[in-house]
């Protein structure tokens, strides 16, 4: 069973870990952590060695787990890996650690609670990633929510319970709809087929109406707007962000939002191919919107966690502009991007956790890092670097491959004489790189050379502390360097992707030849 | 559309004892405490007796649904199909639940009144006629307003409880008042013939079955039939508010699967699905601004009763296994999160506001955690019961095509998570009178 199904244990294993932690209570305070850790690792293991044997091209059964759970309905447990999640499979497993590690001192890691919940959340991560059929999706969709609630309630700052209600609301309200959506595939399936079916692959090959497929299309990106988020539903993403302790701010920037791009990419798209192409051009406008007005917040703010959660904002547009060209070098584009802020993203919020701990007020106030801290400088520099797509980082290859792809096709449309809307909104988002860089540059400054007024100055970091981050580094310059290894693991998924409306005959295809050889 | 069966198998005098069963444990239950409290016996003596006759009693209705068990007792009166087993096995569960977590509350007198209230819903389930159906309601809901009575002990005021019998009998008149026509009509007491007078969607039709119908609404508090809910809920002790809200009001519900087997006519489908809309936003809005926990706990069973009448919309026919799966859940659900809001207040007063929850998860984890889930499942988040509970009736809704009612449907309910979510994360706030500016582990700058 540990062989044919290592994304199954890649579930339970944290799920394990969450209940042990919960059974030892207040005695296992000592081992809470390494308990934590050895899960995490453990998960990472096992999904390095599935993101390695992975190969598009071939047999995917042997990371297909299906067992039988509700059959009237056509609800297994199905959960398995594909292209659209191989990525965020790797995201999710090496982030967690890394976050444990870097913040291993930090006073929320020390509670078990904190520790269950980080394990919770992992788990239904990690599910949602995986999740094959759309209930069993929606189910762990859902599911994050509560631990990401508790942890931003309980260990949050002072406006904890606001943050931790805004949070909770504002992406349920977005999924109101998409169970409704869900359900009415459901029987639609019951309708075209005759059973109830959720599964994805059966899905996927409904014949749907265009007003149908609006309202299913509507419906998952509204749920997928507020998670990524969007503009203009991002209004929960501030205070959840800023009020949450540092390594769940970390956790949310770097995997919650990737929830939502995942949800466009495997969703939306497939299952109203039509009303994608349709709608394609608005939702550009939505994303180049919410990437400039995420860079003019973020250049407005004093508060240095404030301002990396708004390029979080910023970074998640570029992700669904490249989605919504259907351009093949911009889906590639996106899904490193995802990667590529998930590292950074989280690297950043980690690093001012670094700095909360040791009570440094993150108020526009001078750090003098770079006198008092070199090799902190210089970490926060990396991440900094990347965020602002300097050349060999993965910020760069990812953000250069959607605006690529978006110029081009701004261009075929401009040349097909259907106007020149994308290519200006292409230009628009160039313009977004540019405000990167300058507020990105701004904060490094002040964090880095302004003088420090009184304080004590910061203590730098240890070899061991210096070792977490190593892991996201070493992604970005993997990215940044040589991506081609990484991108021919989804290369047939983008193939099809590119094409909305021949993509859903494409994956049908694909989807009814691997459910004849089951 | 009635389960199938229930006919062509010959009756034996064996069946007549081992077809009611379970009715007859609890009759001897009954008897037996009468007895024991004559001889006074300790209470805990009592309690065991109910909590082993009720585990007999699931027992027995276990083996029968294994068996495929199926017989007409008295024909077109007291039929045993699998319906009525399922349905009496959800009830004796949710009973049994409540017998064990509310055991310490136990006394003779009150384990009197629950086994004969539980009688008459499983008389309910049992029912093909107009007449057991009527004895089974009535064994049902007048044990349970001496209960309300008994329970309140002497600070609190009976108002509630009269108010509950008042309403009660008027659903009991208008009901009859139904029956009668019904008989006019079709000249039988079956629940069968009734079924196809409300399908035919004929004028005396749709009048007899808006009385019938309306008896039920009162009984199991729909929107615009809720308003002596909260009163009797709220005057009483918890544990019996939790008996009116999952075990009668989940059979009075499922009695109503029970005789409502048809298909409506259309018209009145869109009164139901309005009826249960209104139910549901208002029940929800109204919860919103509740302070006491128990009538919180009221007007969120009137949006449940919303969602439960959602599932007579469906015209597919999964209406029965989608109710009783709901109920079962839903019962269950309400039970565990009194018992185990009791637990968290015990020191305090019980009736108190939902602020005596406030930092629970500190003092008491294992029941604030239990609580917090119990709460997260009635408002229906993955991955718990709850959930599964709607999504089957909905799925069955919208399958019948009623996309629009059930996006607004979704809407409402949507509101309801405001205030389970408010319960919830009090749980983690910090105590009342002990509330630091900021969290103990974060300092702010």
């Amino acid at each position: 069973m540990f062989e044919s199904s290592p994304v199954l244990w890649v579930l339970v294993v944290p799920a394990l870990g969450a209940i042990a932690i919960g059974a030892l209570g207040g005695r296992g305070q000592g081992i809470a952590r390494a308990l934590a850790m050895m899960a995490m690792l453990l998960v990472l293991a096992l999904s390095l060695r599935t993101f390695f044997s992975f190969d598009a091209t071939g047999d995917m059964h042997c990371f297909d787990f299906h067992a039988a759970w509700m059959p009237s309905l056509g609800i297994p447990f199905h959960v398995g890996v594909d292209g659209f999640n191989i990525y965020l499979l790797l995201l999710g497993a090496i982030l967690f650690p890394v976050v444990l590690a870097s913040s291993w001192n930090a006073p929320e890691m020390q509670r078990p609670l904190y520790l269950a919940l980080l394990l919770i959340l992992e788990a239904s991560l990690l599910g949602t990633f995986l999740a094959q059929n759309l209930i069993l999706f929606f189910v762990f969709w859902e599911t994050v929510l509560i631990p990401m609630g508790i942890l931003i309630l309980v260990f949050g700052g002072q406006d904890r319970y606001r943050a931790a209600i805004a949070f909770f609301m504002y992406t349920l309200a977005g999924s109101v709809l998409l169970l409704v959506a869900v359900i009415a595939l459901g029987a639609e399936a019951w309708r075209q087929t005759g059973s109830w079916s959720f599964e994805l692959s059966v899905l996927y090959n409904l014949q749907l109406d265009e007003r149908k497929q609006m309202f299913v299309f509507v419906a998952i990106l509204l749920a997928c707007a507020v998670k990524c988020p969007l503009v203009p539903f991002h209004s929960w993403l501030l205070p959840a962000y800023y009020e949450a302790p540092s390594s769940a701010s970390a956790i949310m920037s770097g995997a919650l939002s990737k929830m939502g791009a995942l949800g466009i990419l495997k969703l939306a798209l497939p299952l109203a191919p039509q009303a994608a192409a349709t709608a394609g051009p608005y939702v550009i406008g939505l994303s180049v919107i919410s990437i400039l007005y995420g860079a003019f917040l973020a250049l407005n703010q004093e508060n240095y966690k404030k301002l990396v959660a708004y390029s979080s904002l910023s970074h998640m547009g570029y992700v669904v502009l490249g989605i919504f060209t259907f351009h093949e070098a911009s889906i590639h584009g996106s899904m490193l991007q995802m990667l590529s802020h998930a590292m950074a993203g989280a690297g950043l919020f980690l690093l001012l956790g670094k700095l909360e701990e040791q009570r440094v007020p993150l108020d526009a106030h001078g750090v003098e890092l770079a006198t008092h801290a070199p090799r902190f400088a210089v970490l926060l520099m990396l991440f900094v670097l990347t965020s602002l797509a300097l050349p060999l980082t993965s910020g760069f290859t990812a953000e250069f491959l959607v605006l690529f792809g978006t110029f081009l096709h701004g261009l075929q449309e401009w040349r097909a004489g259907m106007g020149a809307g994308v290519l200006f909104l292409a230009l628009l988002a160039c313009l977004g790189i540019v405000l990167g860089a300058a507020y990105m540059l701004q904060f490094a400054r002040a964090i880095l050379f302004d003088k420090a007024q009184g304080a004590q100055p910061v203590r730098d970091l240890r070899l061991a502390e210096l070792l977490p981050f190593a892991v996201p580094l070493a992604l970005i310059l993997w990215i940044g360097i040589a991506p081609a290894m990484l991108m021919s693991k989804v290369q047939a998924t983008v193939t099809q992707l590119s094409a909305p409306g021949d993509a859903t005959h494409a994956l049908a295809r694909r989807q009814r030849e691997e459910a004849h050889g089951h | 559309m009635r389960w199938p069966g229930a006919s062509g198998k010959k009756l034996m005098a064996t069946d007549l004892l081992y077809a009611l069963l379970p009715e007859h444990l609890l009759f001897s239950a009954v008897l037996a405490l009468m007895v024991l409290e004559m001889f006074r016996a300790r209470p805990g003596v009592g309690n065991a007796l109910v909590i082993a006759v009720l585990i007999a009693g699931c027992g027995v209705l276990a083996r029968q649904l294994s068996q495929g068990y199926a017989v007409e007792v008295l024909p077109g009166e007291i039929v045993i199909d699998r319906f009525a087993l399922v349905a009496k096995l959800v009830i004796l569960g949710c009973g049994l639940a409540w017998a064990l977590l509310f055991s310490s509350r136990s006394t003779f007198k009150s384990g009197l009144l629950f086994c004969s209230s539980l009688l008459g819903a499983l008389t309910i389930m049992d029912s093909a006629g107009f007449i057991s159906l009527v004895l089974g309601i009535e064994m049902m809901s007048l044990p349970a307003f001496a209960l309300i009575v008994y329970g309140a002990g002497a600070n609190l005021s009976a108002e509630g409880a009269f108010k509950y019998l008042l309403l009660s009998s008027v659903a009991s008149a208008l009901l009859l008042f139904g029956i009668a026509f019904s008989y006019g009509a079709t000249t039988t007491l079956s629940l069968d013939a009734f079924a196809k007078l409300a399908a035919s969607g004929t004028v005396e039709g749709v009048g007899i079955t808006v009385l019938i119908a309306t008896g039920f609404f009162l009984k199991a508090a729909v929107f615009p039939f809720h308003a002596w809910a909260p009163d009797a809920y709220s005057s009483t002790r918890i544990h019996v508010t939790a008996f009116l809200a999952s075990i009668v009001k989940g059979a009075v519900i499922l009695a109503f699967v029970r005789i409502l087997t048809a298909t409506l006519p259309p018209a009145m489908v869109a009164v139901i699905a309005t009826l249960s809309i209104f139910s549901i936003v208002f029940g929800n809005v109204a919860a919103i601004r509740q302070t006491s926990f128990k009538r919180l706990l009221a007007y969120s069973s009137i949006a449940h009763a919303g969602y439960m009448l959602f599932a007579f919309v469906d015209t597919t026919g999964g209406r029965a296994s989608d109710l009783l799966w709901y109920v079962a859940i839903y019962a269950l659900t309400v039970i565990i999160a009194c018992a185990s809001f009791s637990s968290l207040c015990e020191d305090e007063d019980e009736d108190g506001p939902v602020q005596s929850l406030d930092g629970a998860f500190q003092s008491r984890p294992v029941a604030a955690i239990v609580f917090g889930l119990a709460m997260l499942s009635l408002a229906g988040l993955p991955p718990l019961p709850g959930f599964f509970a709607k999504l089957f009736v909905f799925k069955s809704v919208v399958a019948s095509g009623y996309l629009i009612p059930t996006t607004i449907a979704f809407v409402g309910s949507f509101i309801g998570v405001t205030y389970y979510l408010g319960l919830f994360y009090r749980l983690f706030a910090a105590p009342r009178g002990l509330r630091p500016e900021t969290s103990a582990l974060r300092q702010e700058h």
